[in-house]
């Protein structure tokens, strides 16, 4: 493991869970440097040209507790990566993964992922993914993920990007979910300067009967930064649940923040709730924080980085 | 310790008067309350001591310690050593309780790990909570009691000379605010802080040694509790509902 990415893991606050790790892949540009599984889990990789393309496949029944610890990343000012991940869970499977993209040194870096993940039923998977892109605001980034969740089975994920700077980023994630399947959905965002520009659309599809869902997105433009952030849930299913709770902060002259909710009900047993709130911090916790001997500014980084944990 | 003259204050919408002429003096060790009426001004007249707050316009005088504090900053004031605790208690996502706790501790005291343990474990030990909430997070998870105890100890933690208590008496019940005004009684005693306590509740009688009595904006009475509660009820036409409070207990 190259110390750079040793040391976004550290920023990102995972080293704990990194140290703990049970499994590891390592992918730096298009290049699989590392692979280490355990049983109960395979795991193929190819690279094609600039594309990296990957399938694991975690055993029917197969559970494990510690974290696999994925990490993409680029160890160059100017470079490029482009990744296929493709993640299945047999039925009853039950794994927690962290992902890791690390751009620590980007001027010029560009990442697209294009990946897929199938979760079979009565599974469940724990996704976590940390981001740091390095502090020059010299980033795209561009990943694109579909998952799939069967009867009964469980999508957790949290989407973290609040060390470092955004520069230009764009996200997309769809989640599908059968009869009694469930997904919670959160995603952490600070753009901190001009150069940062975010754009993020989590959508849930509750297809099946007692489906649940809820995404759950936070964020911070501060000097400049803009972030736009789509909450989207179409319920179909009978019976099912659905919610999303969006809040952004706006820090500073130049910095814009919009929340759009997209809500869609197509059975008359399912609902679906949204609450957005867009603009400046609480006043209240503000004040509070100031009584309490901290300057305006000081309380404001607080209550931001409270909120982005 | 702290001394308010002629306090004038215009609100930022529609220039209103919304304090005249205040005036009253704060004696070091008091436990001293801000009778009045909802809408009185009584919270405007706090946040106005505490430097919150936008208005169009403020003129008088704050003098706390001898020192005219009217243009500090809040936080600038809150290292003087003035505090305050809010109504309705603010609910933060994300922030534990120790976070909380710590934002009140400067310097040394917060980088030494020791020293920062022992006061956040004293200061729970005083409003009576577990340890183990330091752990939890100021949000609706918390109970209203609890979130009011966190409040008190986040105060506690800084050493105040003063604590502005903004209703902290309201929405509870019966033995839950006898427990509270005990508690007060035992921050005086054992820390020496001076109180201000703002509430509409006779019961405040049974710690408190002044009042000051605030109408429409105006100090109408200040001097001892209890002479200073007969004019509030005799002004709202309840005498004989009046005074009931102090009755079996000792206030010191």
């Amino acid at each position: 493991m190259k110390n750079i990415f040793l040391s976004s893991i550290k920023i990102c606050g995972i080293a704990k869970e990194f140290e703990t790790k049970k499994g590891l892949l390592l992918v730096e540009g298009n290049t699989i440097v590392e692979k280490a599984v355990p049983k109960g889990i395979a795991m193929k990789g190819a690279q094609r040209g600039k594309l990296v393309e990957l399938k694991m496949t975690v055993g029917k029944g197969v559970k494990i507790k510690e974290p696999l610890f994925f990490c993409f990343g680029l160890s160059q000012a100017k470079a490029e990566q482009f990744v296929e991940p493709k993640i299945i869970l047999e039925e009853g499977a039950e794994i927690n993964l962290i992902s890791h993209c690390s751009f620590p040194v980007a001027k010029a870096n560009r990442h697209e992922m294009n990946g897929l993940f199938e979760i079979k039923k009565g599974a469940k998977l724990n996704y976590l993914e940390y981001h740091y892109h390095g502090e020059h605001s010299g980033t795209s980034v561009f990943p694109l993920l579909k998952v799939q969740v069967a009867e009964g089975g469980v999508f957790q994920s949290e989407f973290n990007l609040v060390k470092g700077t955004v520069g230009n980023t764009e996200i997309s994630l769809e989640v599908e979910l059968a009869d009694g399947a469930s997904s919670e959905i959160q995603t952490k965002v600070l753009g901190k300067s001009a150069k940062d520009i975010v754009s993020i659309t989590d959508k849930v599809f509750l297809l099946g009967k007692d489906s649940r869902s809820l995404i759950k997105m936070r964020s911070a433009a501060k000097n400049g930064g803009k972030v736009f952030m789509q909450g989207e849930t179409h319920a179909k299913g009978a019976g099912a649940l659905g919610h999303i709770d969006c809040q952004e902060v706006v820090i500073g002259q130049g910095s814009t923040a919009k929340a759009v909710p997209i809500v869609m009900v197509e059975n008359e047993t399912a609902r679906v709730t949204h609450e957005a709130s867009v603009g400046k911090i609480n006043q209240k916790e503000l004040e509070t924080l100031m009584t309490r001997g901290l300057s305006e500014e000081e309380a404001t980084e607080l209550i931001v980085q409270a909120m982005m944990r | 310790m702290l001394k308010v003259i002629n306090l004038t204050v215009f609100s930022k919408i529609g220039k209103k008067k919304l304090l005249d002429k205040v005036s009253f003096e704060l004696k070091k060790g008091e436990i001293h309350c801000l009778l009045g009426k909802n809408g009185s001004g009584k919270t405007t007249l706090a946040r106005v001591i505490m430097g919150l707050g936008d208005w169009a316009k403020v003129e008088g005088k704050i003098n706390f310690l001898g020192k005219e504090i009217g243009r500090k900053k809040t936080f600038e004031r809150a290292q003087l050593g003035i505090s305050m605790a809010f109504q309705e208690p603010a609910r933060f996502e994300g922030l534990s309780v120790e976070d909380f706790l710590l934002a009140g501790l400067r310097g040394k005291q917060k980088k030494n790990k020791y020293t920062r343990d022992k006061i956040l474990k004293e200061a729970l030990n005083f409003v009576d909570l577990e340890e183990s909430i330091l752990t939890r997070k100021i949000d609706q998870s918390l109970s209203g009691g609890e979130r009011k105890r966190i409040e008190l100890a986040s105060l506690i933690v800084m050493k105040p000379k003063l604590m502005i208590l903004d209703e902290p008496d309201a929405s509870l019940d019966i033995i839950v605010y006898n427990e509270f005004y005990d508690l007060l009684l035992k921050i005086r005693r054992e820390l020496g802080v001076t109180i201000l306590l703002i509430t509409h509740r006779e019961e405040a009688g049974l710690v408190a040694d002044v009042a000051t009595l605030i109408e429409k904006g105006k100090t109408i009475a200040s001097g001892r509790f209890r002479a200073v509660m007969r004019n509030y009820c005799q002004r709202e036409g309840r005498q004989e509902r009046c005074l009931l409070g102090r009755k079996g207990r000792t206030n010191n």
